[in-house]
């Protein structure tokens, strides 16, 4: 074979850059086993773009799906790329990818701003570059004001939102997020799922896990759905909804006058039943969820009815993860 | 390429400090760290309390050769008749029918009567004379010159020192010369630098140099791959080698620092309370610079050691446990054989050749002394029994030769501290290795 000598010394000159179509995320037939437990078994999924959730119960394999990508688990057997690279053994593509880790351990004795800037500096940043990145993160999540307080004086949802202050470090064009709404209060809740809605409109691909559908329905319609280690539905949540639209649910409603607001109720369409099972409980039946939900604000207003507490028992994903594996319950 | 170079030593610089600033500030913030250096310093304390109390206490003078008793009750000690040439055995033989007669002595004066005296080693295969005849029962007119000259090397009253060729050392001395020395001056300079070297060689070199790292060390990565912290650190832009080194440069930045203080404060104790006519000892920062550096490189090389052990696993203290007993087991093996070919396969084998190095540089008399404390004992040649000098077995047995050999001890310093730094890097690419390999839950 004769050499090329056109391309003789290019190398040099042209510098590299990796796969520009490769998708963000990249698994093929990726499976993790512990002994005989299978923690994946045969992923294959490719994302690029948006906002992605992982729904998936404790267990699902969600959390060893993220690690795996992040390169700190070995799959078993598959390919995965990251950014087209493999990131087993290599550091390389986490200078763009944020990885908010699940879990509630950090280090409690530092201050947010000291947290984050300290290990914004392995990013390549200076001491004062990763200083002035601290301040503009934490004021991304809304923690500017207690940037000097100890992490460990935080409640659960600053604690979630400083280790998402820390993925942010450097403008990470993917960030994961592993449960970061676990074990937060409904106004953390909404804080986060603002930040996360405004990371997708910014065109960073996102993927947040959770085991709560109302809570990923709040903020995508793309999802994955993971059970036992299998890849089970990928798509918009939407269209799985409309199919479900013929299986029951079961609301629980917490009122001082349950009768009262049985009778505003049952003017809504979408309600089939209604049950009194505890004195200060109304339990509705209906089969159009999505249509409940946006009638039952107005009711309870217009009705003048006081409301404590408004209850999914028959969990969202338990249902669709029933319906999906075509068996009634789980 | 001038840029992109400094570009890299810039990065190198940021991920190397925040990771070695972080680590530091880490250590302190944990109880466990702040008891650990506290005991190590009492560990030294108690032993500098028992030093200090060696040095205060007063050592009863001893008649090592008899010559303060009157054996034939003359009230004449045996030593002023035997300078005077009169018959100790015979009370009608004594100074006091001289003309004019001579006043008898007080039997104190015959004690400790005739101290060391030299000032000079044998080197190679020289031997050198040293030593004086104080109280002059040697040099005494009435000996003959075969009497003064027992060694037999034609110099009267005097100590002929040697090496043979296989080194040992020979103290060939002449009947009566150094024959009395000063028990308390012999036995607090002996102690002094017997105390050096043992709480130097086992207090800081293994006690220290161990312990400290086997507590603080073999946690350094283990402890954060445990609590899942250690994503913070891994999620980012960095190899997980250099995560390893800088965070074990961190743990020398709190254990470093450590030694150096317990060295100042060690060092400041045995210059003042050490034996010696001027207020404070110079003579030992030499000895005390080298167990310092010495313990440095231990730590350096424990710290790799047990920071991988606990990286590879979860319960790596195990390891490292058996691991310190084979340690102990070298340490007390070199005291007493320095050259067993065994201890080359030891950390602590090689860091005591650093410390016995040093003590050869700074005390070139050491053979000398100890030697001329345990030619005490014996029986002279008119019956009399007499011991070793108290400090002299201590001292023989903290006290051994750099094992490498006839070579310079400054060669053998350089030699051991290369070897340790090996031992430290090849630790550093097998932990490293190891840590990139571990899946992380």
């Amino acid at each position: 074979m004769m050499p090329d000598f056109h391309q003789e010394g290019q190398a040099e000159t042209t510098q590299w850059q990796p796969e520009q179509k490769a998708p963000v995320i990249l698994l093929e037939n990726v499976s993790k086993t512990y002994g005989k437990i299978h923690a994946l078994s045969g992923v294959t999924l490719a994302l690029s773009g948006g906002v992605t959730g992982i729904l998936g119960l404790n267990g699902a394999g969600k959390s060893t799906l993220f690690k795996i990508l992040m390169g700190k688990l070995k799959p078993s057997s598959g390919q995965v790329r990251l950014f087209g690279t493999n990131p087993w053994k290599n550091p390389a593509p986490y200078a763009r990818v944020g990885f908010v880790p699940e879990g509630e351990k950090m280090h409690d004795w530092m201050t947010a701003h000291d947290f984050i800037s300290t290990f914004a500096r392995l990013n390549g940043l200076t001491r004062d570059e990763a200083k002035t990145e601290a301040d503009r993160v934490l004021d991304f999540v809304g923690l500017l004001d207690v940037a000097h307080k100890q992490i460990g004086r935080f409640s659960k949802g600053m604690r979630q939102r400083t280790k998402i202050a820390h993925a942010l470090v450097s403008d990470p064009e993917l960030i994961i997020l592993d449960e970061p709404l676990q074990g937060c209060d409904p106004l953390a809740r909404t804080t986060i799922m603002n930040v996360i809605r405004e990371l997708g409109r910014m065109g960073r691909t996102v993927i947040v896990s959770s085991h709560i559908l109302t809570e990923i329905e709040r903020i995508t319609e793309q999802i994955v759905i993971l059970h036992h280690g299998r890849l089970l539905a990928l798509g918009n949540l939407h269209a799985i909804r409309e199919k479900m639209d013929n299986i029951p649910h079961r609301i629980d409603i917490g009122c001082d006058s349950p009768k009262e607001l049985a009778k505003s109720v049952i003017d809504i369409a979408s309600v089939h039943g209604i049950s009194f099972q505890d004195p200060q409980k109304l339990t509705v039946q209906t089969r159009n969820l999505g249509d409940f939900h946006s009638h039952l604000p107005k009711t309870i207003v217009d009705g003048g009815h006081k409301v404590d507490s408004i209850d999914n028992p028959d969990d969202d994903l338990a249902s669709i993860l029933g319906y999906l594996t075509g068996g009634g319950g789980m | 390429m001038a840029d992109k170079t400094n570009t890299i030593f810039r990065a190198l610089d940021r991920k190397a400090s925040a990771i070695t600033e972080f680590t530091m500030r880490q250590y302190r913030t944990k109880i466990s760290t702040w008891v650990v250096l506290i005991t190590g310093l009492v560990i030294i304390s108690l032993l500098m309390m028992f030093y200090v109390d060696a040095m205060q206490r007063d050592f009863e003078s001893v008649d090592n050769d008899g010559d303060s008793f009157d054996s034939d009750g003359d009230s004449y000690p045996d030593g002023q008749e035997r300078l005077y040439g009169t018959n100790p055995f015979s009370e009608l033989s004594n100074p006091g029918f001289f003309d004019p007669p001579i006043p008898p002595d007080d039997p104190s004066v015959w004690i400790d009567e005739d101290d060391f005296d030299w000032n000079e080693s044998p080197t190679g295969t020289r031997s050198v004379s040293v030593g004086y005849d104080d109280d002059g029962d040697c040099r005494t007119e009435d000996r003959t010159s075969s009497q003064k000259d027992t060694n037999d090397n034609g110099i009267d009253c005097d100590i002929e020192l040697s090496l043979s060729l296989t080194g040992e050392f020979r103290y060939d001395v002449d009947n009566f010369v150094d024959e009395d020395p000063d028990d308390e001056a012999y036995a607090k300079e002996a102690l002094h630098r017997a105390s050096i070297l043992g709480i130097g060689k086992l207090g800081f070199v293994f006690i220290i140099s161990i312990f400290i790292p086997l507590f603080m060390a073999t946690g350094l990565i283990r402890d954060e791959m445990n609590s899942g912290t250690m994503h913070y650190m891994l999620t980012k832009p960095i190899a997980r080698t250099e995560v390893f080194f800088y965070r074990v440069i961190g743990y020398l930045g709190i254990v470093w620092p450590y030694l150096i203080i317990l060295t100042l404060i060690s060092a400041v104790v045995t210059g003042f309370a050490g034996p010696g006519d001027s207020l404070f000892r110079f003579a030992e920062f030499g000895i005390w610079l080298a167990i310092l550096f010495a313990a440095m490189m231990a730590t350096l090389v424990y710290g790799m050691l047990f920071c991988f052990l606990g990286v590879m696993w979860r319960y790596g203290i195990i390891l490292a446990i058996p691991f310190a007993a084979w340690e102990l087991g070298m340490a007390l093996l070199s005291m007493g054989v320095p050259d067993a070919p065994i201890l080359r396969f030891s950390v602590i084998g090689w860091a005591l050749i650093i410390v016995d190095s040093a003590s050869l540089i700074v005390w070139p008399d050491m053979t000398l002394l100890i030697y001329s404390g345990l030619s005490v004992e014996g029986t002279d040649s008119l019956g009399f029994e007499s011991e070793e000098l108290i400090g002299s077995e201590p001292l023989q047995y903290f006290y051994a030769n750099p094992g490498l050999g006839n070579i310079s001890p400054f060669l053998s310093m350089i030699i051991a501290t290369v070897v340790l730094l090996i031992q430290a890097i090849a630790l550093l690419f097998v932990g490293g290795a190891i840590f990139k390999g571990k899946e992380i839950e």
